[in-house]
């Protein structure tokens, strides 16, 4: 097998093997590779990028999982910095947002495990934000929290997901996957739900028509072989299901957080890896650059190696920025925009779903 | 009146045949050249003797010459990896051999062996035999160096043969020098150099059959002859090979093997490449680049236009493969010290300057620069870059004594001063260019940054920075230090709203210097950083465009050895990605760069971290010096 078969079968639209993908993975020439997956992107998307508006919310920070990545949680509810926003607060950022001029047409919401919490927060939390805005798109909750949320208030995850969906729940954020295998999360979050159990939560969302977003955390312990399973179970699902909006891939960021030690990854394998998802997922539309967790420079590079989504303008994100991330706090979707261009793409507005937006005037005063 | 015919004197190897091919054959300097052949150190014997004005020297014969000599551009017999030729042969191992037997005829490979056996800490006896009794030598513990053609034969008779051409590079990762045509000053006028240039691209162009007629004639396969005209032996006198010599002259002074340490100085004249022919498709355009072909400026332009992200950075990366076959990325240890930030230039673009007599202008005290010097040294650093604003305030004399201070208290090379500065000097100190160049020299300046280039287009430098030398007084600057022997890097920043044809005939000016030079060692650009400057910025300075510009200079600067990656401006990021897109040397682990921090730019990588930065692109991280040696 060789680098160019693989290339042909990726032409022929053929879905590649475990060894393929790792074949990819360790294919010396980072250009030629870069090559291949922008062919597939540009067949996919020809020249666009997509962007959307969207407002951050932590609702928590208060988390039993105590995962050694994170750089954003706080174990007991009175530690110092701990905080749970009170329904009305959340509806004040989402106003006053909405009153800024760039009005977010999505509001992205995930928080830490808290065990002091009643679902009916939660509930609330959602139907607020609905009523105070019923156009907005409401994504929101990890697979990780749902989980929680089954095992601490003993529902079922399909009656979560559903009461959740009842008050404005569109979609799932793809995180919490990490990597999907059991050794892997057993050395970074042994407290979170299982791979098994991220993948139920997704699939049972698929089928109540919540659509979701899938991610993978690559560059603690797992090995490349890891990383092409990881791909493979999402690629598996999506036959399954087709629930699945986008694939993230996120760079581990080792600043505040008890994996310290380990330095992130660098830019040429964070393209590796985007170049590597697009060619093995191939039945996943997009795949995003999380600008917050890349930097803005490798963003604009892995539009070239498979990226054909840059995530949103991303008002008051706070969990990469804690780990150490040194992009902007947010963007403008007029400097979003400009990214695109000058990295040579045409932006195209979405909402969360992917549907593409008229443009706003003021997106073309570049 | 007429000229008295220019006699040669060349090499009767193999190996020079490709260079005296014109001439032979009559088809070029019927009327100017008179050829002869010896052994090479008899051609050096024969300029000294004034036999000839000319000869295929070995470069060993240039370093211990009483007299002051000059290397002509563009020719050269050279190796980058095994030469074939250049063999220590023996039943033992190196380490082994107790006496090692010299061919006669040739100084420098004398001079090579001598060296390799020193740095590999071994000390046998030398003795020098004649050129067709050397292999006779061999036995026991007794090994030989051999050279030329009997060197073919002679290598499958002994189980431990080294190929000298190759140990030299893995050594020290330049190319090594062997022989150049070498003359006295005056000896040779341009037109001279384009007639030796030209009988060696004849030569080249008839390799196939030079190898045929010698293969027959020494009933050998073809074969061999071809791969060693073709891949062994390497023809071009450029800038690397200069490198080579001059770190070659550096390593055996060092071990004691060379008195002095000779400048390498050129004569004046240029070489002359064509340019592939015009209307080809824009992928056979790629592929003549990807193999070194000459692009002409409108070719550039289009291929900087319309190629894809994609194919320029697979043909500049195939071409930096092809330039740095051994897969490792250099980086540098040293430090910018910032001497003063006084500066009448008043660039529109710049953050870090004051005008002199403001107040706040500093100028760096000799106790606050031993500080910083001591600190780089204690890092292991081997290099200052030392670059500041033109201040008006100090002469020559400031820096001779601040050089000379420098070299007698630090062991670290002085790269300092850029055009500009060179050319307030010639000013105030009312002093042809040249003349300060040699003071500086002499006080112990080692190598000029390539600063202030910005964009080489008159129009754009009037825009954004008036007061700054123009186009032909940076390049002239360029032309005396490389004539003076320094060695020089050159740089470009875009996005200032240049046109591509302004940004294209950036890069023209600078490979047409080299042509003439050889003198420029690496090439360095980085897209400009607008933040508090007084420049809007307007421009396209983002990742993207930076790996198209820097792709596209790997292709166009086909003269140019090296090319770094500005992780420094771009982050290392870009820095890293652009490893894959033409470019083979990380730069400098930087102790402090005030300039570009004052406008933004706060990337701090240390050694560890641009080593693995080197690694995660996939390629051996090495440390290296101003002339791209390994250390």
């Amino acid at each position: 097998m060789s680098f160019s078969e693989v290339a042909r079968k990726v032409r022929a639209g053929e879905a590649l093997s475990a060894a393929e993908g790792v074949l990819l993975y360790r294919h010396p020439n980072l250009v030629e590779l870069g090559a291949l997956a922008n062919e597939m992107r540009e067949r996919l998307h020809q020249d666009r990028v997509y962007f959307n508006r969207n407002l951050h919310i932590n609702p928590t920070n208060v988390c039993v999982a105590q995962c050694k990545l994170c750089s954003f949680s706080r174990r007991a509810p009175d530690a110092e910095g701990a905080f749970v926003l009170r329904v009305d607060e959340a509806v004040a950022r989402l106003q006053a947002s909405l009153l800024a001029g760039d009005a977010p047409t999505e509001v992205h919401l995930v928080g830490g495990l808290h065990e002091g919490l009643p679902f009916s927060y939660f509930v609330e939390l959602l139907s607020a934000l609905k009523a105070a805005a019923p156009g907005i798109c409401l994504k929101a909750f990890s697979a990780v929290e749902i989980f929680f949320f089954h095992r601490l208030y003993k529902l079922s995850i399909e009656e979560i997901l559903r009461r959740l969906q009842g008050a404005g729940l569109a979609s799932l954020p793809g995180g919490g996957a990490e990597i999907l295998s059991s050794r892997v999360r057993k050395a970074i979050c042994p407290n979170k739900c299982g791979a098994e159990e991220w993948i139920e939560v997704h699939r049972t969302a698929h089928r109540l028509g919540v659509k979701s977003n899938c991610t993978m955390m690559f560059g603690t312990v797992e090995t490349v072989e890891e990383r092409v399973q990881h791909l493979l179970r999402l690629r598996d699902l999506q036959a399954e299901t087709g629930g699945f909006l986008a694939f993230i891939p996120l760079p581990f960021h080792p600043e505040n957080n008890a994996l310290f030690d380990r330095p992130a990854p660098t830019a040429a394998e964070v393209l590796r890896t985007f170049a590597v998802a697009r060619l093995v997922l191939s039945n996943v539309a997009n795949i995003k650059a999380y600008w917050v967790s890349l930097g803005l420079d490798t963003a604009q590079m892995a539009l070239w190696f498979g990226a054909d989504d840059l995530d949103g303008t991303v008002s008051e994100e706070k969990i990469y920025h804690l780990a150490g991330a040194r992009s902007p706090q947010s963007l403008t979707p007029a400097e979003m925009a400009r990214i695109i261009r000058t990295a040579g793409r045409v932006p195209v507005e979405r909402d969360t779903l992917y549907r593409a937006l008229a443009p706003r005037p003021q997106q073309e005063a570049v | 009146m007429k000229r008295s015919r220019l006699r040669l004197a060349a090499v009767s190897f193999l190996n020079t045949r490709p260079i005296t091919y014109g001439f032979e054959r009559g088809l070029v300097g019927k009327d100017r050249v008179e050829l002869s052949f010896d052994l090479p150190s008899r051609c050096a014997a024969a300029v000294a003797s004034g036999q000839a004005d000319l000869a295929l020297m070995p470069i060993a014969s240039y370093a211990s010459s009483d007299e002051e000599l000059r290397i002509v551009p563009g020719v050269a017999i050279a190796s980058r990896g095994p030469v074939r030729t250049v063999l220590l042969m023996g039943d033992v191992p190196w380490e082994a051999m107790e006496t090692i037997f010299l061919d006669e005829a040739s100084r420098t490979s004398q001079m090579l062996v001598r060296l390799l056996t020193h740095e590999r800490g071994l000390t046998p006896r030398f003795e020098s035999v004649a050129h067709d009794r050397i292999v006779d030598q061999i036995g026991g513990k007794r090994g030989a160096l051999a050279i030329g053609d009997l060197c073919f034969a002679a290598s499958s008779r002994f189980e431990h043969v080294y190929d000298l051409g190759a140990d030299w590079t893995d050594r020290a990762g330049l190319p090594f020098l062997n022989a150049a045509w070498i003359g006295r000053p005056g000896a040779v006028d341009a037109d001279d150099v384009v007639l030796l240039n030209q009988s060696l691209a004849l030569g080249l162009a008839n390799r196939d059959e030079i190898a045929r007629s010698f293969a027959e004639r020494d009933g050998v396969n073809v074969e061999l002859y071809r791969h060693y005209f073709g891949q062994n032996i390497r023809y071009d006198l450029g800038a690397a090979e200069l490198c080579g010599a001059a770190a070659f002259f550096e390593r055996a002074h060092r071990a004691g093997i060379l008195k002095t340490r000779p400048t390498l100085r050129l004569y004046p004249g240029k070489v002359q490449r064509k340019p592939v022919a015009a209307g080809k498709s824009l992928d056979t355009l790629l592929s003549d680049a990807t193999s070194g072909q000459r692009l002409s400026l409108d070719d550039g332009i289009r291929l900087y236009q319309s190629a894809s992200l994609f194919d320029l950075g697979q043909a500049a990366d195939a071409r930096r493969r092809q330039l740095h076959p051994a897969g490792v990325v250099t980086y540098i240890v040293d430090r910018n010290v910032n001497y003063t930030d006084a500066c009448t230039t008043a660039c529109q673009f710049c953050n870090f300057y004051r005008p002199p007599g403001d107040g706040r202008a500093t100028l760096l005290g000799r106790d606050e620069l031993a500080q910083k010097l001591q600190e780089t040294v204690a890092l292991g650093g081997i290099q200052i870059l030392l670059q500041g604003g033109v201040n008006p305030e100090l002469g020559l004399d400031y820096y001779e004594d601040l050089f000379r201070w420098m070299k007698a208290n630090f062991p670290l090379a002085i790269h300092g001063l850029s055009p500009e500065e060179i050319r307030f000097l010639a000013e105030r100190e009312k002093l042809p260019i040249p003349a300060v160049l040699e003071r500086l020299v002499a006080a112990g300046l080692d190598s000029l940054p390539g600063g202030g280039a910005e964009i080489l287009d008159d129009e754009v430098r009037r825009r954004i920075s008036p007061r700054k030398c123009d186009v032909a007084t940076w390049l002239e600057v360029m032309r005396q230090a490389h004539r003076l022997g320094l060695r020089t890097t050159a740089t470009m920043v875009f996005g200032f709203g240049e046109s591509p044809r302004q940004l294209a005939l950036h890069l023209d000016r600078i490979r047409d210097l080299e042509d003439e030079t050889a003198g420029f060692t690496a090439f360095i650009c980085w897209s400009f950083q607008a933040e508090g400057t007084k420049l809007p910025l307007r421009d396209d300075t983002s990742a993207t465009r930076y790996l198209r510009v820097l792709a596209l200079a790997r292709l166009y600067l086909d003269n140019f050895p090296n090319l770094q990656v500005s992780w420094v401006t771009m982050g290392p990021a870009i820095g890293q990605a652009g490893l894959r897109f033409g470019g083979n040397d990380f730069g400098s682990a930087m102790i402090e760069e005030n300039v570009v921090a004052q406008a933004g730019a706060v990337f701090k990588l240390s050694a560890e971290d641009i080593e693995r930065a080197i690694r995660g692109a996939g390629f051996v991280p090495r440390r290296r010096n101003m002339r791209y040696e390994w250390l």
